[in-house]
């Protein structure tokens, strides 16, 4: 177990990206045996994730040097400067871990019935894993372009599997916006590291940390970065490809974009705690941050409430959600260099981000499923076609509402949890934040109470009279993060303790980070 | 207690709330188990028009997603149309997005820098 836990930062990666190649030629003998394949190896690294979380917390950051002698050497031959790709794991790597392991593996139950008739399975599963392995590389990796590598990998399948609906010309559209929209942020990045490589000759984060100088080139790599991780996450006015892309994609897919995005999200952060840390002019940082932040609320939910296709409304509400997430990001970040607010609020504000990162991907993960089964059983996503189909899927109804009161911050749910944790540090950093968060939660609820009554209530219609419950895979799916939400929002104070703080603190603190690679700084 | 979290502000429990909850369930079955017992289906109360109008057919009387929240859009019109003029679909406005929101980052670090 001991060498199994030593080695699983990287079996964590590998395992799927394996099981992505070996899919299509076991897919090629029998569907069966391959869907076996996929659950298996995503149930395993599952596991994997579990083992490796508690010894993260127990025992430290988990470092990985691939080919060194020992996983631990980080500088080979008494080197100063690591020099081999590195895999760095603390706290808030596994906890982006763990929402990833929950919910690659619920998209991959929901898919064996959502897919089911559709022609090119191998492919779908081969890139399903595919963009698996890369959002676990992106969170796991302590280099800055292997992050730039494993990006490229999660965007390249993440566009194949949005336009995988060849027939629907918005499925393609959304694909090709989707690539054009990674491309750019991918090269921006890439140009980034560039800037800082030329600096420093180093890629490792770490490295890169023990050295920022924060000179001119290392505020233009920062706004580079920052920037481009706002887009890839969906912040405004960046979002526009969002709503073109989530709707679209087959919904098991849409649930990996959302972890996809969130992985961008940990990236920004870990450029602006870790990478840059005290050396930047974190207020100002930070009040870029907000200010996307609040954006992302406000135009989020105000489009969202406006949509008549269910799936752009999510989308649009992700949008949202994602402003909460950055408002306490950028307040944590405002108060970095002053210790006094640090502790008052600013780690408050920090945890109640990171709760939401897990909480946001749980209940719209639930949304767009439910969204999907209305889907599969009535083909459209239109609200206006919709009506009535509470008379006949009737755990499709009861699995959406509860996405949407805990996405809309209704106790006891989830949303509540770290929503109150934003709403209450941000409050002692400025008010007015505190007051937009609590208006847009408002008009997030107006926003499902629209979708709920529109798809849901009303008379039966004739139309949809025969419409059977969605089948038993997508309902088992759907109920998997339904039990967390629920778990979570009962128990918010275990998650809160377990794994939300400790990945606050890994944030908040950069040295153990770098001491992990380059040995303790005197 | 793995069900309280605490803000530095204040604390939230939501077992404390879910007994709240029960309680006013509790509350309003009482208040419910008041009401009128001889309820007889297919008579006149049972009727959505008491006056005796012919119900119209489910698809008619169906409210659609569209016509929800008419009058807040109509209030914010003005808003509606500026915010979604920007919504063009076009990848390449996706794109001067993001180099806009680059540049004005890059502005206000320098500006903030210069300011110091």
């Amino acid at each position: 177990m001991a060498t199994l836990i030593e080695h699983s930062s990287i079996l964590i990666i590998a395992i799927p990206l394996l099981a992505a190649f070996l899919t299509p030629l076991i897919g090629m003998a029998s569907k069966k045996a391959r869907n076996v394949l996929v659950m298996a190896s995503l149930a395993f690294v599952a596991l994997l994730v579990f083992a490796l979380a508690r010894d993260v917390i127990l025992n430290g950051i988990h470092v990985y040097t691939l080919g060194a002698a020992s996983p631990g050497l980080t500088t080979p031959g008494g080197g100063v400067a690591p020099v081999r790709i590195i895999l760095e794991v603390d706290a808030i790597s596994i906890f982006m871990g763990i929402t990833v392991a929950l919910v690659s593996l619920v998209a991959a139950i929901y898919s064996l019935s959502a897919m089911k008739g559709e022609t090119g399975q191998n492919r779908f599963y081969t890139l399903l894993l595919l963009m698996v392995g890369g959002i676990f590389g992106m969170v796991f990796t302590g280099d800055l372009f292997n992050l730039f590598v494993f990006l490229e990998i999660t965007s390249i399948s993440g566009a194949a599997l949005i336009a995988f609906r060849t027939r629907s010309a918005d499925s393609q559209e959304g694909g090709f916006k989707y690539i054009v929209v990674s491309a750019v942020a991918s090269l921006m990045v890439l140009f980034a590291i560039g800037l800082l490589y030329a600096q420093y000759n180093s890629l490792n984060i770490g490295a890169l940390a023990a050295a920022m100088q924060y000179t001119m080139l290392d505020k233009i790599a920062l706004v580079i970065l920052i920037s481009a991780f706002a887009m890839k996450l969906g912040g405004v006015p960046m979002h526009m490809w969002l709503s073109d892309t989530y709707s679209v994609a087959p919904v098991s897919i849409t649930v990996l974009l959302i972890t996809a995005s969130q992985a961008s999200m940990y990236a920004l952060t870990r450029t602006c705690f870790t990478l840059y840390g005290v050396t930047l002019d974190s207020a100002a940082v930070g009040w870029i941050i907000i200010a996307i932040g609040i954006l992302s609320m406000f135009i989020g939910v105000t489009m969202a409430v406006r949509q008549t296709d269910i799936t752009r409304l999510i989308a649009y509400n992700c949008v949202c959600e994602s402003g909460f997430m950055l408002v306490g990001l950028g307040v944590g970040l405002a108060v970095l260099a002053n210790p006094e607010a640090l502790a008052a609020y600013g780690i408050t504000a920090i945890s109640g981000a990171i709760f939401h990162m897990i909480n946001h991907a749980l209940f719209e993960g639930l949304l767009f499923l439910a969204a999907g089964a209305i889907f599969y059983r009535i083909g459209t996503r239109d609200l206006n076609q919709m009506g009535g189909l509470g008379h006949t899927m009737k755990f499709t109804a009861i699995l959406f509402l509860l996405g949407a009161l805990a996405s809309s911050g209704i106790p006891p749910f989830n949303g509540f949890a770290s929503k109150i944790l934003i709403y209450q540090s941000v409050y002692q950093f400025n008010p007015i934040l505190t007051i937009i968060g609590i208006l847009v939660s408002i008009i997030t609820l107006a926003v499902f109470m629209k979708a709920f009554f529109a798809a849901f209530t009303g008379a039966s219609l004739p139309q949809y009279k025969g419409t059977k419950e969605a089948p038993k895979t997508m309902i088992a799916a759907m109920t998997i993060l339904a039990v967390i939400i629920i778990f979570f929002g009962l128990f918010p104070g275990l998650i809160l303790d377990g794994i939300v703080r400790p990945a606050a603190d890994a944030l908040v603190d950069q040295s153990p980070y770098i001491n992990a690679i380059m040995g303790a700084i005197p | 207690m793995t069900s309280i979290i605490e803000s530095g502000y204040e604390f939230w429990n939501p077992i404390i709330w879910l007994i709240a909850f029960a309680v006013v369930m509790v509350i309003v079955y009482f208040f419910r188990r008041q009401g009128q017992e001889k309820y007889k289906k297919g008579e006149a109360q049972a009727q959505i028009f008491l006056c005796g109008e012919e119900v119209p057919e489910a698809e008619q009387r169906q409210v659609r997603g569209g016509n929800a929240y008419w009058g807040f859009f109509e209030t914010l019109k003005e808003y509606y149309g500026g915010i979604i003029r920007p919504h063009t679909g076009i990848v390449n406005d996706y794109v001067i997005w993001f180099i806009a929101v680059m540049a004005v980052s890059a502005v206000v670090l320098f500006i903030v820098e210069l300011a110091k």
